[in-house]
């Protein structure tokens, strides 16, 4: 086995349709106001108990396909080493330190720093009590290293934390043990799944500059990994590169659960979906943007909201989310970004057919909230991204509304986000 | 002349006071206020913090089975010395000192204060607000992401967003029961005190 997994390594594009891959499975890069929004929205949809049982097995079920590829990548072909490479790969990717003892009939392990935990207690440990543990993605992740190690029946093991730093413990623990009935895991949803469903390219409005753009911040992240915490603090964030498959996996559980038991409430699980892309784009996209780095390779941003709207473009391909272009720009009044490939409509093609309407919520919450920050936000005062900045921003009436005119979801040729100001 | 008029006739010569807000008992809602010209304070924010922080510590003491009628709470930050107090049932008044006033200065300004609002505010009628307004404006006043709470408590409750925002008043009982519940689930508490 080569001594380390490094994910510069086996971090991969597909070129054309800016999706990203590690060793091979679908991940993305995403931030912990994103992560913990989404979570949350899963759980206001299912309800704690439910919610965070959805959260753990999407985590096992994409961290197993993720591991099965990373193992065979690098050789690791005993327990102990097939373990070192999971630890190597959560602290790698952001998601914090784990330390686990592990056989095939289960273990412990303790956690520190885990991505969600700690950073549930950064943002939110001093407004709100928390109940129950935040970290169902290190649960997930540990079930299925488990299983990887010793070569065992996908959904045969499950694992559970018993303290969490969010709940002020020192440390976060785990319980890993056999599951009574093993879980059922849905089709994969690979490279090829994706392709299958991405069309071919187009080069939109200013596209010299968001292709140049772009490649540049595919270079910048390549050297990203998790320092010593085994997190990723940057751009005033802490970012993971996450499992495309586990946010798929459970935003569209949710918003199809909540229509079948209640189908006046899915407007409102939509609309969460939907807002998880404004914060996204807020604290990530606006933390990029008004870095260092960005000032250094692009230029900080100036009174042209066209700069931030090729940025933001540039931005969401570099992240993994997709080949998404501008296809119409008029500054103040009328926005079109078009998409020939996003993570959302791969995963959802595959594993529930052709849908009747456009449900590429993180895309639709994306592309409005680029038209806040081109035309709402002064950047050459260099506004702190704060959450009362946010309320100004998103809270109430927002002038400009949106609509998905097409999606890859639905068999169009390409997904279409309109926003268009109201006055 | 108006109680806003007289406040300010009265309070501008106060040594040290910086503000003065009045707020109505037991929906925490601003009454009145009067703050010097140069203070960017948003009353309305602050007056509702002002009636749930009395209220909170009110329950406190009974805890410890020492409250009593006058007792007040003061607040020493790094910027500002805040007297806050409850002058009978209606109302809370919260005065606002300069950080670098004496204790002693300011407990005697307070009682100026006091005597001068007690003559000035009128005995109100007691009309509550319904339950699940009390509830749903404690929420927003104290909840994270509070732009997008009231679409997490129509998930939690299966109260539609609609009924939220323009009927809440109209809730059942059986829904104020759920809306509390989901509150308190959102909020990580075990009881609301509205």
């Amino acid at each position: 086995m080569s001594s380390s997994f490094s994910l510069k390594d086996h971090r991969a594009y597909a070129a054309e349709h800016d999706l990203m891959f590690l060793a091979g499975s679908p991940v993305v890069y995403h931030c912990h106001h994103f992560n913990l929004f989404l979570d949350q929205t899963i759980d206001d949809a299912l309800g704690s108990k439910d919610g965070q049982a959805l959260r753990i097995s999407a985590a096992h079920e994409f961290a197993r396909d993720l591991l099965e590829r990373a193992v065979t990548r690098v050789r690791a072909d005993t327990p102990a080493e097939r373990v070192q490479v999971a630890q190597q790969l959560f602290k790698a990717m952001g998601h914090g330190a784990l330390s686990a003892q592990l056989q095939a009939s289960g273990g412990t392990a303790r956690g520190s720093f885990t991505h969600y935990g700690f950073t549930w207690k950064e943002k939110y440990g001093a407004i709100v009590r928390r109940r129950f543990g935040a970290d169902a993605v290190a649960a997930g992740f540990l079930a299925a290293a488990t299983e990887v190690a010793y070569d065992l029946a996908p959904g045969s093991i499950l694992a559970r934390e018993t303290n969490c730093i969010a709940l002020k413990h020192d440390h976060c623990d785990f319980v890993i043990e056999p599951a009574a009935t093993p879980a059922a895991f849905g089709a994969i949803v690979g490279p090829e799944e994706h392709r299958s469903v991405a069309q071919p390219p187009v080069a939109g409005l200013f596209e010299d500059k968001i292709a140049a753009i772009a490649a540049g911040l595919r270079d910048f992240t390549a050297g990203v990994a998790g320092d010593e915490r085994g997190l990723v603090q940057a751009f005033g964030v802490f970012v993971t590169m996450h499992m495309a498959g586990y946010y798929n996996r459970i935003s569209y559980d949710a918003a199809r659960a909540v229509e079948a038991r209640a189908p006046a409430l899915v407007g409102d699980v939509e609309e969460l979906l939907r807002e998880s892309g404004h914060v996204c784009v807020f604290n990530t996209f606006g933390g990029i943007m008004l870095s260092p780095e960005w000032d250094g390779m692009v230029g900080a941003p100036g009174e042209d909201p066209t700069d931030v709207i090729i940025g933001c473009v540039a931005i969401a391909r570099a992240l993994g989310f997709g080949h998404w272009y501008v296809h119409e720009y008029e500054p103040r009044k009328r926005l079109v970004v078009r998409a020939s490939s996003t993570y959302e409509s791969g995963y959802y093609n595959t594993r529930h057919g052709r849908s009747t309407r456009p449900r590429e919520y993180f895309l639709q919450g994306a592309v409005l909230a680029f038209m806040q920050l081109a035309h709402r936000v002064q950047w050459q005062k260099k506004p702190a991204l704060t959450q009362p900045f946010y309320d100004s921003l998103f809270k109430g009436e927002i002038p400009c509304k949106m609509e998905q005119s097409k999606s890859l979801q639905c068999g169009d040729a390409f997904s279409e986000i309109v926003v268009s100001s109201k006055g | 002349m108006t109680i806003e008029e007289k406040l300010r006739s009265v309070f501008t010569e106060t040594p040290s006071l910086r503000g003065v807000f009045v707020t109505a008992m037991p929906d925490c809602l601003l009454f009145t206020h009067w703050q010097r010209d140069n203070e960017t304070w948003v009353a309305e924010e602050a007056a509702a913090y002002f009636g749930d922080l009395v209220r909170a510590n009110r329950e406190g003491l009974r805890a410890l089975s020492s409250w009593s009628s006058d007792m007040q709470v003061t607040i020493e930050s790094r910027d500002v010395l805040l007297v806050i107090r409850e002058i009978n049932a209606d109302f809370v008044v919260a005065c606002a000192f300069e950080r670098s006033a004496a204790l002693g200065m300011v407990r005697m300004y307070v009682r100026r204060v006091l005597s001068v609002l007690e003559e000035l505010l009128p005995k109100i009628e007691q009309k509550q607000l319904p339950r699940a307004v009390r509830i749903l404006e404690f929420l927003d006043r104290y909840a994270p992401d509070s732009h997008a709470v009231r679409h997490r408590v129509a998930l939690r409750t299966g109260i539609t967003y609609d009924a939220l925002q323009s009927s809440a008043a109209q809730l059942s009982a059986s829904q104020v029961e759920a809306l509390e519940s989901a509150v308190c689930d959102i909020l990580g508490l075990d009881r609301i005190e509205v």
